[in-house]
């Protein structure tokens, strides 16, 4: 049963869609089940964030309670969720405060709060890779000095500096790079890339409709 | 212990500290080198150049907040000069992550300085859960998947939403994402329903699109901050990520520098060392 079930929803589910692809979705009712299956998506990932507002409130309120360690951080996280959600959740029309438009308070919190954090964290990033490049990016191979040529031409030509420092050389360089590089090599890669992962999405996709694969259920 | 292995064992922190300093220097000393335009973003500006006056538009904000740096100046960018032309922006994000807020935080912004009036001159549908259900959702009408903008007023009280249905009204789609909605938006939209799409993206997921221009699915391209440099140049409105340019180009040379220093200080030590065995 529980195992069955889900199988035999996403074989019905995957068999709609693929079927309805082939019906116009306009004029026939076949061509028209996909869209509202979709809808259903939509409603049910509208629960989806509610049960992760509640799992995460749970989990955290219980270390809270328990006085795990770094507790002190779950209190942080649970005023958090709750000072952005709930003021976001109350109709505009009540104050200007409330609701998620420019001046409320969800906004507030968003721009002066959250945006700067985040953009931070991610800031941090550049020391990391700066440091990293220093200490991992060695010539030791062929293949290694490729891409490590390769990769300094790229950056240099991204930026102004060195997209100038490109063309103190004969043979405009940057348009080299990007018809060569950039729309040759790259693209071409990028090509087998995206028709790969393309084909690998297809396959594991009948594998779900028709049941052999069950990893989503947690089940090998 | 020589120069090339003290150079290999050198403290990370006198890596951040120059890295810091070319983040300040360039605040302090503007460069001010000369930004070429790629193909591919003169090719986005030409195809928004070329629409109609008063067209209607889509600019998606798919992109978090930890991004923003390289985001946003497209974003801002691409309003200036939707809202140059009296097109019609319909905004909207498919982000959960504050994606909302960017989008009525940059138009709300840009629509000030050209005069332009919610609801009639543009619009923020917000955010829906299941990006891939809302984009072939609109495909049939966008009112059955966003009834109201993101302030909760229902679409059919916006004038602008009057001639709008679903994609067949809509003239382009600008989409400035830092994930994977992009693809989507390309697979989806474009590919099923034939909208004109240009796409702004991070520096880092650019060159994954270069196929998409190449296969003529998008029209061009803003690759990560310098992208958006270039098109702040063709609109005139030089802003925020042409001032960025000086540091990012200090940064760049920066890295290029450490990772020669960092093979130079690797060659020549392993040479000193193959020549203590023999």
């Amino acid at each position: 049963m529980k195992t069955g079930v889900p199988v035999a929803v996403s074989f019905v589910a995957g068999l709609i869609m693929v079927v309805s692809f082939f019906f116009n979705e306009e004029t026939t009712k076949v061509g028209g089940l996909s869209q509202e299956l979709l809808n259903w998506l939509i409603i049910v990932g509208g629960f989806t964030l509610l049960l992760g507002v509640v799992s995460i409130t749970r989990v955290n309120w219980s270390g809270v309670r328990q006085k795990k360690e770094g507790w002190i951080y779950k209190v942080f996280t649970l005023i958090s969720i709750f000072a952005m959600a709930l003021p976001s959740l109350i109709p505009e029309s009540w104050s200007p405060l409330f609701g998620r438009s420019a001046g409320s308070i969800y906004d507030w919190l968003f721009v002066y709060l959250q945006a700067p954090m985040m953009a931070t964290m991610f800031a941090t990033l550049a020391f990391y890779i700066a440091s990293a490049a220093y200490r991992a990016f060695r010539a030791r191979s062929a293949e290694a000095t490729l891409l490590l040529i390769t990769a300094t031409l790229v950056m240099l030509w991204r930026v102004p500096m060195g997209e100038a420092f490109l063309n103190l050389f004969p043979g405009n360089i940057p348009e080299l790079i990007n018809t060569y590089v950039m729309n040759g090599a790259n693209l071409a890669v990028q090509r087998g890339i995206i028709i790969g992962a393309a084909l690998g999405a297809s396959s594991m996709s009948l594998r779900i409709i028709l049941g052999i694969e069950r990893t989503y259920m947690g089940k090998g | 212990m020589n120069i090339w292995e003290r150079m290999q064992v050198i403290d990370r922190r006198w890596v951040y500290l120059m890295v810091a300093l070319a983040v300040i220097i360039p605040f302090i000393i503007p460069m001010k080198f000369p930004i070429s335009i790629t193909p591919e973003t003169q090719s986005l500006y030409d195809a928004v150049e070329a629409l109609p006056d008063s067209s209607n538009v889509m600019l998606v904000f798919d992109y978090y907040p930890s991004t923003m740096a390289e985001t946003e100046p497209m974003a801002v960018a691409a309003a200036r000069h939707f809202f140059s032309k009296d097109c019609r922006v319909i905004t909207l994000s498919n982000i959960p992550l504050g994606g909302p807020s960017m989008a009525e935080n940059v138009t709300r912004l840009i629509a000030e300085e050209y005069g332009k009036v919610y609801g009639v001159d543009y619009v923020n549908l917000g955010y829906k859960y299941g990006y891939v259900s809302v984009l072939k959702g609109m495909g049939q009408s966008i009112e059955s998947i966003f009834p109201t903008d993101n302030s909760g007023t229902p679409l059919s009280e916006l004038p602008i939403m009057d001639s709008v249905v679903n994609y067949d009204d809509i003239a382009f789609i600008f989409e400035v994402a830092d994930n994977a909605t992009a693809d989507y938006w390309i697979a989806i939209v474009n590919a099923g329903y034939g909208v004109p799409m240009g796409v702004g993206a991070t520096a880092v997921m650019a060159p994954k699109f270069y196929a998409f221009v190449g296969a003529k699915q998008i029209v061009g391209l803003l690759g990560g901050m310098k992208g958006a440099a270039e098109y702040e140049i063709l609109i005139d409105q030089k802003d925020a990520a042409f001032k960025g340019m000086d540091i990012q180009s200090l940064v760049h040379l920066l890295i290029i520098g450490l990772v020669v220093m960092g093979n130079v200080s690797f060659f020549f030590g392993r040479r000193k060392r193959s020549r203590e065995k023999s």
